[in-house]
């Protein structure tokens, strides 16, 4: 056979089952976008996960959405690459999703939202935190998780009132999120009368910290503030902190919050401090995700609660509407008022949910609420 | 100037491992003037096996019992696992293409290196993987500087592989026959080298030394992942190209001055821009010496 | 006794005949000459007895053998070596390296030997220096054993590469063009040269330009002009013979390059 008659077979075999899949069921397509690949793979595929569980908890429990056989998931790479970002929401766009769970990185949100709310779909994101993402006033951009400038504010009062702090070091990795961060936490901990004696940059995809950190140990702070986008980095930071004998105590920040941190880290990881969205791991909801996830994913991780969460405010959404259509889907996103496994889920205004920051601490190998902005030591 | 002495000391453990990935580089492109993108995932690869095997020996308990043992155990098996994979990657890769432009190889090589680090990524998961953390922990103190086991290793057994390549490449036979064959294939062929073998041999030596690489930075960094291959790779490249690509001295010389360079870029200039530095130090020599500090007159190793 | 044979030979570069139905044997203990003016196909006739072209037609022989399509290396491991007519040493190794690569094919320890240093290994690798040291010292260019090849005088590279074909204790080396660049003292001295070589039992095929070097050296000659021999004999015969000298005709007979 030629190539050209082969090369049209395939061609005839692949349209073939495309029509085969697209007419044997009506199905409701929803897509995701996150790092599938690249250096926040880890944290990508969380979040995918996490939508994942909630599609089969929603067919299963609440018995998917009327006029459609299932729930389809288109998931999208973006590698945490802006580009890529937004090639996968014009491919969305094309498969012409309902809505988007994702980004993860704010650096992808940011251009992603733009392209998605020019086709009126609606976008939830997980995980992105930079107050940017919701600043713009875009009407279909919604947040599930917490702001930076939420979160930084929780840290430098955490580091001032709790760890007695004076002088702090901070090193970011330029991200759009990690640096966001960092800015904020260093101008809220200069309010607040502490000396920031060096605001330090590393590489993203960095594994060799040692020059910096023999900055650190020259300078001798009070605290090393990581701001790293993933647990991957900062824990290759802690253990080589560590070794070097550095005696500050180590802060970072939501990125962090996965168990593999404590599993790479190890020893390293005991003592440090981050701060997170409080989600109370004994609530019912968060329970009945947990029973799901477990067992097929590994033990929870960062931003899958909050995908989670908001896969099923969207499915609930679109269900409620009725319609498939984006402003009465944003009607029923903002009448939306339930306890979510992550937390009690009610969108603001501009799209927020508003955030529950508290310091964290790694104890044993878990990390354990250690203390709350609003009432401190938490016992 | 102790925090530059310690800067040095992170420099050359540093520039040690970079320059092990180096080598492999350089001697595949002396031998079959091939610049082999996918030798940053033996790299990962050798990595990966060293983990498997170092855990395994943990599980078992012989870590505690005979460390040497699971050490060298670990290392043998990791590099012989690349070195065959190289072979493998050649024979399938890059053998069919020899005869076609230079280009054609150039592709293939990009393709296996995607192709190896989602092969990675598949069957290893997206998660660091972390190595058995009760190995040489601590380090020499002496003040502020601070010498870790695991530096002291690694320097070590860096420069013990690389007196025994130079050994094997300048004292013996097979070594003559490597150098003959990256001068002048035609005519090593004509004296019945085997250029297959050579080929397959330097790729084998190649991709064992990175595994070797792959093991010490993932004891000294604690984790490996799949795709930890890209960047070390990218800097090898440069230290083999900065050195002289096609010289193995040039590529040990490069790989220690590109991570020096490093470390001191941020250690006293700026961490964000250390590998700016790099590049133009890089680019400086190129500027000067279009072949590297140690290379010679390309047209001499062509056919 | 033919010793290494050629049996009507074609070869065709596309419409091209580069040589046609050629037929010749160099015999055990000679020196056999081969001329023609420049582009007749010596050059061919080297690359087709050392296997680097495949003929279109014909048969190669070799001790009663025929090598057609065996490899140039299996070609060379058998016995038969060749010099370049452009010097091809490894130039960025030594002397004496540059011959004892030529001796690879007869050894057979493998990687793990070497790098083990296992005892056999380094008997072997004596044995193989002082092979080669023999055949500097034989060319007389043992004084540069150390030396880097490209450092060496030219006529001396020319010399180590006649070395470095010898050390593979070859049964017949093929010389092409030896004397090219060469002053009238030391291509009189590669004349004393060649004499010792067949006189240790080895036959060689001269390719020269240098018709004094030629005639003063070969026991016979074999003269071919377009891919066609077109005489065969002794040097009496051949300088005497009508078509050879209208192949010449309008160059001088002796010494051009």
């Amino acid at each position: 056979m030629s190539k050209k008659n082969f090369s049209i077979m395939v061609m005839a075999i692949i349209t073939t089952l495309f029509i085969i899949s697209a007419s044997s069921a009506e199905s409701l397509k929803i897509g995701s976008m996150s790092p599938l690949t690249g250096p926040y793979a880890s944290d990508g595929t969380d979040i995918k996960n996490g939508v994942l569980t909630a599609i089969e908890v929603f067919e299963k429990q609440e018995g998917g959405i009327p006029g459609y056989d299932k729930i389809e998931l288109f998931p999208q790479d973006d590698v945490c690459d802006p580009r890529n970002a937004v090639a996968a929401a014009n491919k969305l766009i094309n498969l012409k999703v309902v809505g988007v769970i994702g980004a993860y990185c704010s650096s992808c949100t940011i251009p992603a939202s733009e392209t998605l709310d020019e086709a009126k779909i609606v976008m939830i994101t997980p995980a992105s935190t930079n107050e940017q993402v919701t600043d713009r006033g875009l009407p279909y951009m919604f947040r599930m998780c917490g702001r930076d400038d939420d979160q930084a504010p929780a840290a430098a009062k955490f580091m001032k009132e709790s760890l007695n702090a004076k002088t702090i070091f901070i090193i970011d990795d330029k991200t759009t999120y990690s640096q966001g961060l960092a800015d904020g936490v260093s101008k809220n901990s200069k309010a607040l009368g502490m000396n920031v004696v060096t605001h330090d940059h590393v590489n993203q995809g960095d594994k060799d910290f040692s020059a910096v950190l023999t900055k650190v140990k020259a300078a001798n702070p009070d605290i090393l503030y990581m701001s790293l986008q993933g647990y991957s980095p900062a824990a290759l930071m802690s253990i080589q902190a560590k070794r070097m004998g550095i005696k500050a105590q180590i802060v970072t920040q939501d990125a962090t919050f996965q168990p593999k941190f404590m599993e790479v880290a190890k020893d390293a990881a005991e003592g440090v401090y981050l701060t997170y969205g409080f989600t109370d791991p004994t609530t019912p909801e968060y329970k009945a995700f947990q029973q799901i996830y477990e067992p097929k994913y590994g033990k929870i991780a960062a931003y899958a609660t909050y995908a989670y969460d908001s896969t099923i405010a969207l499915l609930r959404a679109i269900k409620a509407a009725g319609s498939t259509e984006p402003d009465k889907i944003k009607a029923e996103l903002m009448k939306l008022d339930f306890n979510g496994a992550s937390k009690h889920v009610k969108f603001k205004e501009n799209g927020d949910s508003g955030s529950s920051y508290i310091a964290f601490k790694v104890q044993n190998g878990q990390f354990v609420p250690y203390w709350d902005p609003a009432k401190g030591l938490i016992k | 100037m102790d925090s530059f002495i310690q800067q040095l000391i992170n420099g050359i453990t540093l520039g040690g491992i970079y320059a092990l990935i180096a080598l492999g580089y350089t001697m595949v492109y002396g031998v079959i003037q091939l610049i082999n993108f996918a030798h940053g995932e033996f790299f990962a690869a050798g990595g990966y096996v060293g983990v498997i095997f170092l855990s395994f020996f943990t599980g078992l308990g012989y870590m505690e019992t005979h460390p040497i043992f699971c050490l060298t155990a670990s290392f043998a098996l990791a590099m012989m696992y690349c070195a065959y994979l190289a072979i493998g990657v050649e024979k399938i890769a890059y053998k069919p293409l020899r005869k076609e432009a230079r280009l054609a190889a150039l592709l293939s090589a990009l393709g296996v290196s995607i192709f190896l680090s989602n092969g990675l990524m598949l069957t290893q998961g997206v998660y660091d993987k972390a190595y058995p953390s009760e190995l040489f922990q601590g380090g020499f103190n002496f003040g502020i500087i601070t010498i870790g086991y695991l530096q002291v290793l690694i320097v070590c057994l860096t420069g013990a592989l690389l007196v025994a390549l130079n050994l094997l490449v300048f004292k013996t036979k097979i070594g003559m026959a490597m150098r003959a064959t990256a001068q002048d294939k035609t005519m090593s062929a004509l004296v019945a080298i085997g250029s297959n073998n050579i080929i397959s041999l330097t790729f084998a030596i190649g991709a064992g030394l990175a595994a070797a690489a792959g093991i010490m930075v993932g004891l000294y960094y604690g984790s490996v992942r799949y795709d930890m291959g890209f960047l070390p790779g990218i800097k090898a490249f440069s230290a083999a190209v900065l050195g002289g690509i096609g010289n193995i001295t040039g590529a040990m010389l490069g790989g220690l001055i590109i991570g020096m360079v490093e470390i001191f870029g941020a250690g006293y200039i700026s961490g964000e821009y250390k590998d700016v530095f790099a590049f133009i130090i890089l680019i400086g020599v190129l500027y000067f010496k279009p072949t590297g500090i140690m290379g010679e007159n390309i047209d001499d190793t062509r056919v | 006794m033919a010793h290494l044979e050629l049996k009507n030979i074609t070869v065709r570069f596309g419409g091209l005949y580069a040589l046609s139905e050629l037929s010749f044997a160099i015999h055990t203990g000679e020196i056999l000459g081969l001329i023609g003016p420049n582009g007749a196909g010596k050059t061919t006739i080297f690359n087709v007895l050392t296997g680097v072209y495949k003929p279109t037609e014909g048969d190669v022989i070799f001790e009663g053998e025929s090598i057609l399509g065996k490899k140039p290396h299996e070609i060379f491991s058998r016995g038969v070596a060749r010099t370049f007519q452009n010097i091809r040493l490894f130039s960025k190794m030594t002397a004496l390296e540059n011959t004892m690569v030529a001796m690879h094919c007869r050894s057979n320890k493998g990687v793990m030997g070497a790098l083990l240093r296992t005892n056999s290994q380094k008997a072997e690798e004596a044995y193989i220096k002082e092979k080669a040291l023999e055949a500097l010292k034989f060319m007389g260019v043992v004084q540069f054993a150390d030396s880097v090849a490209s450092n060496l005088p030219y006529g001396s590279q020319r010399r180590l590469e006649i070395a470095r074909a010898l050390a593979s204790e070859p049964k017949v080396l093929l010389l092409d063009e030896p004397a090219a660049g060469m002053n009238p003292s030391e291509s009189s001295e590669l004349m004393k040269d060649i004499a010792r070589i067949s006189e240790r039992g080895i036959d060689v095929l001269l390719v020269e330009h240098d018709m004094k070097v030629v005639m003063g050296v070969c026991n016979r000659i074999v003269c071919v002009e377009h891919g066609i021999k077109i005489a065969e004999g002794s040097p009496q015969e051949i300088q005497n013979n009508p078509k050879v000298i209208e192949a010449y005709l309008g160059q001088p007979a002796a010494k051009h390059d």
